[in-house]
Parts: C-alpha cells; sequence; structure tokens
C-alpha cells in the first residue's frame, strides 16, 4: 500500500507536483505520476520557457512576468474603483501585492532558481519584520480602544 | 581577481580614478595605521578606541556617584546630571560594550574558522572609522556644553523640541544613526564571514561558540539597528524639521516611540551579551581541561535567545497600560526566554564539573560571569512579572538588574576575554598576580555598588534623580555603593598598571600558553599578517586540541570511526545541507595557495577613512548649515568614487 | 568592478564562485542580508504609517488629495524597469554586450521617469496644501515615500555607474555579479514600492479625517 502512495506521489524522493527545477546540471526526471506521460509535453515547453541552460530564466519567461505583473497592476486599479467591494477591498488588495511581491523576489530576483540559501534568509528576515510589526500594530490597535 | 581562473577571462579593463595621495605601502607609521584593511589591527583599533571610551563613560559614572553618595547634595545641577546619566548610558551601551566585542570579533573570527582576513576588509576598515568619527561626533556635544539628555532610550516627546529645545539630542540622534550604520555594516561583513570563509571541513556545527555566538549577534545587528535608526530619524526629522511623528500636538503617540525603541532595545541587550556568552564559552573550556560541555544545546540556546529576544520588547512598557492581554503576553514571553539563558548556565556548570580547573585569571573573570549574571538573570524574571515590576519600574532595582547583566555579565567576559587572548595578540603574558588582584577588586567593588542598589529600589528610591532628601534613609546605602564605585575605577587602575608593567616586562607567551583548544592559538602569537600559512583543514570540534591530544579523540567521540555518517532518511531531499556538508574539500581554498608566495591579501586603502568622514560632515550638516552638507556629499563621493575604482591590488610588476 | 567590494573570488567553469564554503558569492550573500536589513528599515516605516492612518488631527487627509491614476502609472514604470533589470542582467550574462548596455540605460530612464512623477506628486501636494509639516498623514507620507525616492535615486546612480562599466568593457559576462546585486537592491526597491502602493495609495485613498 505504502508503495501506492510512494508511486503516486513521488518519483525518485520527489513528490511529481514538484515544479520543474531548472538548475541546467540536474538531471532531467521522467514523468509519471498520476498523469502519466500526458504532462511531458507541457512540462517540456515549460522549461524551455525557464530554464533553457541557465541558470535564469530567459528573456521571454521575464516579458511573461512582467507582463503578468502588469496585469494584475490594472485589475488592482480597477478593483479600486469598485465600490462594491466595501470591506473586501483590503484583503483583495494584500492578496495581489502579495501576488505581485512573490513573481518579482521568485523569478526577478532568481529566489526561485537560486540556490536556497538566499531564499532562507530573506524568509527569515521577513518572518520577523511580518511578525513583530503586526504584532506591533495589534498592541496599538488594542491599546487605542482600550483608551476610548 | 588576480588568481588565474580557467573561465572566459580576460584582462580586466581598468577605469581609473586620479589619486590625490599615493596608495600607502608601507607597514609601518600613522599612514599604516589609517588605511589598513587588515583585521587584527582594526581590532586593535577598535579595543583602544572603545577602552578610552570606557573610561570616559566611567568617569561620568563617578561623577554621579559622587553627587549621590550624600543626601542633598548640591555638587552637580539636574541639567547636569541629566546629561550625565545619558551620556554614560548612551558611552556604555553603544561606544563600550558593542565595539569592544567588535574589537574581539575583528581579532578572532577570522582566526577561529580558519581565514586570512574578513570577506570585505576594506568595508571592515570602513566600520571602524564610521565608529570612530560617530563616537567622537557625540561626545563633541561636551564640548560645546550641551550633551544629549534625554536618557539612553530618549523617550518622546521628552526629548522633543517643544520639551528640549537645546542641540543636544540632535547630537545624540545623528550621532547614534552614524554610529548604526558602522553596527550594520561590521555586522553584514562578519555575517558573510562567518558563512563563507571557513577553512575546509569546519561545518556549522563545529564552528566554536564564540563564532557562533558572534553570527548570531550579527543577525541581531543587522535586523535591530535599522528599527533605531528609523526612530532616530523619525525623531531627527520632527526635531530639525518640524514634523509630527513625535509631536503629540499633532496626534503624535508617544507610546509609538517606546515600542519603536524597544523593538530595537531588546535584540540590542542580547547584542550586548551574547558575544560575552561565546567569550566565557571559550574561557571556560581551556582551563576546565575538558571540552564544552553540551554544545549543541548551547548553540541552539544562543540561537533561540536570538529569535525570542525579538518578542519580548514590551515588558519594558508593563506600566504604560497596555492592557491585560499584552502585558500577560509579554510576561509569559519574558520568562520563557530565561529558559534558554538558564540551559547556558548549566551548561557551563557542567563544563566545569569535574574538571581539573585552572584558577587562572581569565578563568577568575569568567566565573564570576556566570554568578554576576545567573543574579542579573534572577531580577530579571522578578520583573518579568507584571505586578512585581510595577513596583520595581524606574527604581534602583532595574538599575541594579542591568548593571548586573551588562558589568557583572559583558564586562566581566570582556576582561576574562583580553586576559585570556592578551598573550595571542601580543605576543607577551600579561601579569597573572596582578590580574588576580584586578580581579578581586572589581569583583568586589562591583558587588559593593549594585548589590545595595536592589534595596534602594524596593525601597522606592527612584532612579535618574539627581538628589534625594535627608530623611529618606538612603544615605548609608548611597555611600556604600559610591565606595564600590570607586574600587571598581581602582580596579580599572590596576588594569592599566597591569598592562604597562607587563609590556615593560614582555614575559614570552609562546604560540600556546593556555593549552588552547581553537584555531587561533596553531599560529604564532603575534599572528603573521596572513594568519594561516596554510588553510587548516577541521575534522573535529576543538580541532587543535585534539590534534595534540590524539588519545582522548576516542574518549569524546565515541561514535567517531563507527562507520559513514548516515544521513537521516529524507535529507535527499535537502540539497543544500547535503552540498555543504560534502562541499568541503580542499580544492575550494585554490590550488595556488600553498607557499607563502601565492598568499593574497588586500592592498590598504585610505578611502574608507574619507568615506566615514564625508558621511560624519553630511551629519554635522544636517545640525548646521547646508553647505556643510554639500561639502561632506562631495568627500563621501570622492570616498565612494575611489572605492570603487580601487582594484584590491595593485597589478604587480610580473616578478615571478 | 570587481574591486568594489574588495573581496576575493574564484570562479570555475561555470561561473560558480568555488573559494567560499557554501559556495555562495561573498556579495550576493551581502546584498540579501542588507535586504533583510533593509526590510526591516522600511517596516518601521511602514508599520509607522499604518499606526497614524486616519489619525490626523487636521486635513488635507488622503481622500482630498491622493491620485490613482497617476501613481498606476508610476507604479506600471517602476514594475517595467525591473523587467528592463532582469533582461540587462540576462543579456550582460550571455556576453551580449550591446543588449546589456541597453537594457541598463533602460533601467536608468525608467527609474527617473519614476522619480520625475515623484517630483511632480511632492509639488503638487505642497500646492494644495500638503507637506510634512501638516498633519500626520503628510508627515509619514513624505518621509516614507521621500526615503523610498532616496533608495531609488542611488539605485539611478549605482546603475549609471555600471552601464558606463559595460561600455567600456569592465562589465561582462565573467563579473556580472557585479549588475546582479545591483539588480537585487533595484528589485527589492521594486517590492517596497509594491508594498506602499498598496498600502498608501490603494488601501488608504478612500482615508478621511479621524473617526471621532
Ligand atoms: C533572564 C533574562 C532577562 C530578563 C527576564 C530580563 C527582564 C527585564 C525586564 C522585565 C526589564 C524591565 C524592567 C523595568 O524597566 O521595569 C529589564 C530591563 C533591562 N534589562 Fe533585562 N532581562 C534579562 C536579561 C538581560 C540581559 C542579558 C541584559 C543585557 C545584557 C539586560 C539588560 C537590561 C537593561 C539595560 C534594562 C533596562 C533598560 C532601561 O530601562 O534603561 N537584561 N530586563
Ligand atoms: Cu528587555
Amino acid at each position: 500500500m505504502s508503495n501506492f502512495w510512494n508511486k503516486l506521489l513521488y518519483h525518485e524522493g520527489r513528490g511529481w507536483w514538484d515544479l520543474p527545477r531548472t538548475q541546467w546540471q540536474d538531471p532531467n526526471p521522467q514523468m509519471e505520476g498520476p498523469f502519466g506521460h500526458g504532462i511531458a509535453p507541457i512540462k517540456r515547453t515549460w522549461e524551455i520557457i525557464t530554464a533553457a541552460n541557465y541558470h535564469h530564466g530567459t528573456p521571454w519567461f521575464y516579458v511573461l512576468i512582467g507582463a503578468i505583473l502588469s496585469i494584475i497592476t490594472i485589475v488592482e486599479v480597477w478593483a479600486f474603483t469598485w465600490e462594491t467591494l466595501g470591506g473586501l477591498l483590503i484583503p483583495l488588495m494584500l492578496v495581489l501585492s502579495l501576488a505581485k511581491f512573490i513573481l518579482v523576489v521568485g523569478f526577478f530576483m532568481h529566489l526561485k532558481f537560486d540556490r536556497k540559501y538566499y531564499a532562507w534568509i530573506f524568509t527569515a528576515c521577513m518572518i520577523i519584520g511580518i511578525g513583530i510589526f503586526v504584532a506591533l500594530l495589534l498592541l496599538l490597535e488594542y491599546g487605542n480602544q482600550t483608551q476610548q | 581577481m588576480q588568481t588565474t581562473h580557467p573561465g572566459p577571462s580576460r584582462e580586466p579593463i581598468s577605469l581609473s580614478f586620479p589619486r590625490i595621495i599615493p596608495r600607502p605601502k608601507s607597514e609601518y607609521g600613522i599612514w599604516s595605521w589609517i588605511s589598513t584593511v587588515d583585521h587584527k589591527r582594526i581590532g586593535t583599533l577598535y579595543a583602544v578606541t572603545s577602552f578610552f571610551w570606557f573610561l570616559v563613560g566611567g568617569i561620568e559614572a563617578l561623577l554621579m556617584r559622587v553627587q549621590l553618595s550624600q543626601a542633598d547634595s548640591t555638587l552637580i545641577d539636574p541639567e547636569m546630571f541629566n546629561q550625565l546619566f545619558t551620556m554614560h548610558g548612551t558611552t556604555m551601551v553603544f561606544l563600550v560594550v558593542m565595539p569592544l566585542s567588535a574589537a574581539f570579533f575583528n581579532w578572532l573570527i577570522p582566526l577561529q574558522i580558519g581565514a586570512r582576513d574578513v570577506a570585505f576588509p576594506r568595508l571592515n576598515a570602513l566600520s571602524f572609522w564610521i565608529f570612530l568619527f560617530g563616537s567622537l561626533f557625540l561626545n563633541f556635544s561636551w564640548l560645546i556644553g550641551d550633551a544629549p539628555n534625554g536618557g539612553w532610550f530618549g523617550y518622546a516627546p521628552n526629548s522633543h523640541v517643544a520639551f528640549n529645545p537645546t542641540n543636544g539630542m540632535n547630537f545624540w540622534v545623528i550621532g547614534l544613526n552614524i554610529l548604526g550604520v558602522a553596527s550594520i555594516a561590521a555586522g553584514l561583513n562578519f555575517i558573510v564571514t562567518i558563512l563563507n570563509m571557513r577553512a575546509p571541513g569546519m561545518s556549522l556545527t563545529k564552528m566554536p561558540v564564540f563564532t557562533w555566538m558572534t553570527f548570531v549577534t550579527s543577525v541581531l545587528i543587522v535586523l535591530a539597528l535599522p528599527v533605531l535608526t528609523v526612530a532616530l530619524i523619525q525623531l531627527q526629522v520632527d526635531r530639525l524639521y518640524g514634523t509630527h511623528f513625535y509631536n503629540t500636538a499633532a496626534g503624535g503617540d508617544p507610546v509609538l516611540w517606546q515600542h519603536v525603541f524597544w523593538l530595537f532595545g531588546h535584540p540590542e541587550v542580547y547584542i550586548l551579551i551574547l558575544p560575552a556568552m561565546g567569550i566565557v564559552s571559550e574561557i571556560l573550556p581551556v582551563f576546565s581541561r575538558k571540552p564544552l560541555f553540551g554544545y549543541s544545546f548551547l548553540v541552539f540556546a544562543g540561537v533561540a535567545i536570538g529569535f525570542m529576544g525579538w518578542f519580548v520588547w514590551s515588558h519594558h512598557m508593563f506600566t504604560v497600560g497596555l492592557g491585560p492581554a499584552a502585558n500577560s503576553a509579554f510576561a509569559i514571553s519574558t520568562m520563557a526566554i530565561a529558559i534558554p539563558t538558564g540551559i547556558k548556565i548549566f551548561n557551563w556548570i557542567g563544563t566545569m564539573w569535574g574538571g581539573s580547573i585552572r584558577f587562572s585569571t581569565a578563568m577568575l573573570f569568567a566565573i564570576s560571569f556566570i554568578a554576576m549574571f545567573t543574579i542579573g538573570g534572577l531580577s530579571g524574571v522578578m520583573h518579568a512579572s507584571v505586578p512585581s515590576d510595577a513596583q520595581q519600574q524606574d527604581t534602583y532595582f532595574v538599575v541594579a538588574h542591568f548593571h548586573y547583566v551588562l558589568f557583572g555579565g559583558a564586562i566581566m567576559a570582556i576582561f576574562g576575554g583580553i586576559y585570556f587572548w592578551w598573550p595571542k595578540t601580543t605576543g607577551y603574558m600579561l601579569s597573572e598576580k596582578l590580574g588576580i588582584i584586578n580581579w578581586l577588586i572589581m569583583l568586589i567593588g562591583f558587588n559593593l555598588q549594585f548589590a545595595p542598589q536592589h534595596w534602594l529600589g524596593l525601597d522606592g528610591m527612584p532612579r535618574r534623580i539627581f538628589t534625594y532628601a535627608e530623611n529618606m534613609g538612603w544615605e548609608n546605602t548611597n555611600m556604600i555603593a559610591s565606595a564600590g564605585g570607586f574600587l571598581m575605577a581602582f580596579s580599572v587602575l590596576l588594569f592599566m598598571i597591569n598592562v604597562v608593567y607587563s609590556a615593560r616586562k614582555r614575559v614570552p607567551a609562546g604560540d600556546d600558553p593556555w593549552d588552547g583548544r581553537t584555531l587561533e592559538w596553531s599560529i604564532s602569537s603575534p599572528p603573521p599578517h596572513y594568519n594561516f600559512e596554510k588553510i587548516p583543514n577541521v575534522e573535529h570540534r576543538d580541532d587543535f586540541w585534539f590534534t595534540k591530544h590524539p588519545e582522548l579523540i576516542a574518549e569524546y567521540y565515541h561514535d567517531e570511526h563507527s562507520g559513514e555518517l548516515t544521513a537521516p532518511s529524507g535529507a535527499q531531499f535537502d540539497d543544500d545541507v547535503a552540498e555543504e556538508e560534502d562541499e568541503h574539500s580542499e580544492e575550494h581554498h585554490g590550488d595556488d595557495e600553498h607557499g607563502h608566495g601565492g598568499i593574497h591579501l588586500p592592498d590598504m586603502s585610505y578611502y574608507p577613512i574619507i568615506l566615514a568622514a564625508g558621511l560624519t560632515i553630511v551629519g554635522a550638516g544636517l545640525m548646521t548649515a547646508v553647505p556643510v552638507i554639500v561639502i561632506g556629499t562631495i568627500v563621501l563621493l570622492w570616498g565612494l568614487l575611489g572605492w570603487s575604482f580601487e582594484p584590491v591590488n595593485d597589478p604587480v610588476p610580473d616578478s615571478h | 568592478m570587481a574591486a568594489a567590494t574588495g573581496t576575493y573570488e574564484i570562479k570555475n567553469e561555470h561561473g560558480e564562485v568555488i573559494n567560499t564554503s557554501t559556495g555562495l558569492s561573498n556579495k550576493k550573500l551581502l546584498m540579501w542580508s542588507f535586504l533583510g536589513s533593509d526590510v526591516m528599515f522600511f517596516g518601521s516605516f511602514i508599520a509607522t504609517y499604518l499606526v497614524y492612518r486616519n489619525r490626523s488631527l487636521v486635513g488635507p487627509y488622503p481622500a482630498d488629495i491622493l491620485d490613482i491614476p497617476i501613481t498606476s502609472v508610476s507604479t506600471f514604470v517602476l514594475l517595467m524597469s525591473s523587467l528592463a533589470m532582469v533582461l540587462a542582467l540576462s543579456y550582460i550574462q550571455q556576453g551580449r554586450q550591446k543588449m546589456g548596455t541597453f537594457w541598463i540605460f533602460s533601467v536608468v530612464v525608467l527609474g527617473a521617469i519614476f522619480l520625475l512623477f515623484q517630483v511632480y506628486e511632492f509639488n503638487h501636494f505642497g500646492q494644495v496644501g500638503l507637506t510634512p509639516r501638516t498633519n500626520l498623514f503628510g508627515t509619514t507620507f513624505f518621509i516614507l515615500t521621500g526615503l523610498h525616492g532616496a533608495h531609488v535615486t542611488l539605485g539611478v546612480l549605482w546603475l549609471i555607474f555600471l552601464g558606463f562599466g559595460s561600455i567600456k568593457g569592465s562589465l561582462r559576462a565573467d563579473n556580472a555579479i557585479d549588475l546582479e546585486i545591483a539588480g537585487l537592491y533595484w528589485h527589492f526597491v521594486d517590492i517596497v514600492w509594491i508594498v506602499i502602493f498598496t498600502v498608501i495609495y490603494l488601501i488608504s485613498a478612500r482615508d478621511v479625517g479621524p473617526p471621532g
């Protein structure tokens, strides 16, 4: 039974759902998993866009990311004018800008392609930063309410 | 970039920037110090400068002690007293303990990890010069009779123009910002150095504890100092340009200042103490003649302290009225942080347990560090409890607490470190006889001065009052404390006498006077310019000690030769870790470095000092006039451009 | 240009640094750690802005003054400069010097346009009556966006420097790392703007005076 799950979820110790790794030294893992070989062409296309024998993406890939970023920005501004959104505005904006943030950090700053060390450093700093500043905001909000 | 690299390389095209002064080459004379990029010399500069400020801060403290030794004393007026305690605190934190620790970082980190220098030698020089100029800038305020007077935490709006119109706090704000730049640059440099410059084989878990604590400290510096910078910038634009961050009349919130300051402030106290903990962790095993007990616990506790230290800051604000929920949360987190601290104390005791201890001066300092720090930690846990803190806040009890951790902790450990590493840095010994007297008097004086302050605090004596009435019953206790203060001053004097005396006598130390454990003891004392002729290969923790005592390897590493290191299953996912472990092979350190001739050390450079001067002039300009800012910017750009175009090494006329 | 930070890095034929314990480049590690530090810097200012949101005692309030369409355009410009930056790096790494130089200077131009927008905005606000001394909104707004602008200015100067290096040939494939760290800095400044745009403009552009 456990073998079945292994087959389903992993291939040589790596989940099939893991995004293709783009470093050129990596052997090209054979595709198995629930979609069988059906996913291979998609995967190859993706690899052509992203990896292309470099540590980084190809220019076209970056243009694609740039386009996505612009679209998100347009959606943001458009959603802003949408009066009916009400209380949903703030969470929506946060999610959208988080998406932009991740795209820039992951692809433009190469964290997705690069050694994981850098990602750890940056994530650790972000965690501490977000942690203390959210705590600070909560504290001051709370203090404000008790005063009134 | 002189080294041959196989890749597609062409000769570098050199862009040049006209030099006004030729690049210094000589190893002697004043220029060699001004333009040095050698981590050992920079360490010495840090040590000398901050020891000087230690004396200045000490004199400020003694003046306050004289004033407080009697009731209703009129020797010092209230304004002067405010300036004294503000500058005493600021000096001791930012100009003494931090840079003295930096002196140890500079001297020891490259030696302990088996490197020839730090990762960015010129950046390192820059840190020092900015620190020097910043400290001079801050203390310049004394000369114009207008020293900062808002306390070392500069609470707004008391530090705001409306209540504090003179220039003093401007000096404080700008001076600390300049110093912050120096600290951040140094912190970044040491993060990279420790991660990247380790000798082959020295994985993270084989690093000496001092190196580990330096790493944690550097991370804290890099993350905490920007928060202070922000608070200071806000106060600065308020004071100089009339903005409203902390202007209560326009809705500014004084509590925000307290939050932002202590967000920085609590990590800061760990910045002060973690290096000291590292020093003690090096001294204890050497003089107990056995390895450190529970290395991984010590390291883990240090990292845990570094992380948890971020989430306790509001314990400085229990009496502000944050509400019961917030207060309880921070009381709990504060008490929780005492756990890793306690782990460390048990580890140090465990290290001494069963060892054959030599009571050298360094060891005595280290042991008294443990004792004094424990007392300070205990009073810390006492005011972690909200109701009792309501009694203790702003009394001498808190003063006693932080002096037990800072003097009894940090300074004691630093003195221990000085006695311990002096022979390595100079090549001769400090007198042990004078040293032990020095230690004894310092310990007695310290306890005479600060133990009674616990009672004074519980008896209700507020901190930061310039005098008190006769009928309060505080006179005798204060008198004892002042006497203790002078004893401490005497012990520092003894230390200086010891330095002079030993420099005269010059008892040669040899390479390894204490039977040391870490790599710095494997090279000559004082170390040569290039530190290691051949970069060592590290196999064990405490590698040097085990090279000297191979018969002990089996005793301490039972599983050492029981086969291959087995990675836990699943480790293959974690390619970075795996790579890091097995990529340490000799080839990493360049094959052309066998002989002396292949050693590349960066040439000297005077651009760091120019850049630092420019930065400080800009700072001064912010307080005075725009033309000064312009001049400062020009100097700064000169330094920056010169630096950018300057090759690390001038091309050598080809001789080999 | 390798001189700029004065650190020794030896590379193998794949352009990987081989003389450091982690195999990571010293400069890149320095830059990432610095960015971590800058997270705290901007984080504190943004937190301050949020704390003081809706607490100004007098106007003008954000709703009276913020202009979303114009700022959207300048946001877009900065985003595109990030794209140009990543392209510049990609070409320099491939050794296509001309393309690299072109894109570096595109970043410079786009960055400068962004700064012009900011100058215009500051001026305009001044005319309408919002200065750093007007109220808490003015204080927090100007200092936060002003310091971001200072970061952008620094980045522009740095890239001009590198652009000339690329023309002269001192910046090229084997020391593209110098451009890469400048790029990291530039992208970081961009993501800070993404956050600022969201927090100051999109989220609080309808804020009026304090509720009480
Ligand atoms: C066991 C660990 C510790 C605990 C639980 C602790 C707890 C506290 C608390 C609750 C306060 C606030 C007291 C008040 O103002 O009412 C305080 C103040 C202080 N602590 Fe600690 N502390 C600990 C360790 C340290 C260490 C290691 C240092 C520095 C090396 C330190 C330095 C300070 C300083 C400087 C202050 C006073 C700040 C001021 O008001 O000027 N503490 N501590
Ligand atoms: Cu604290």
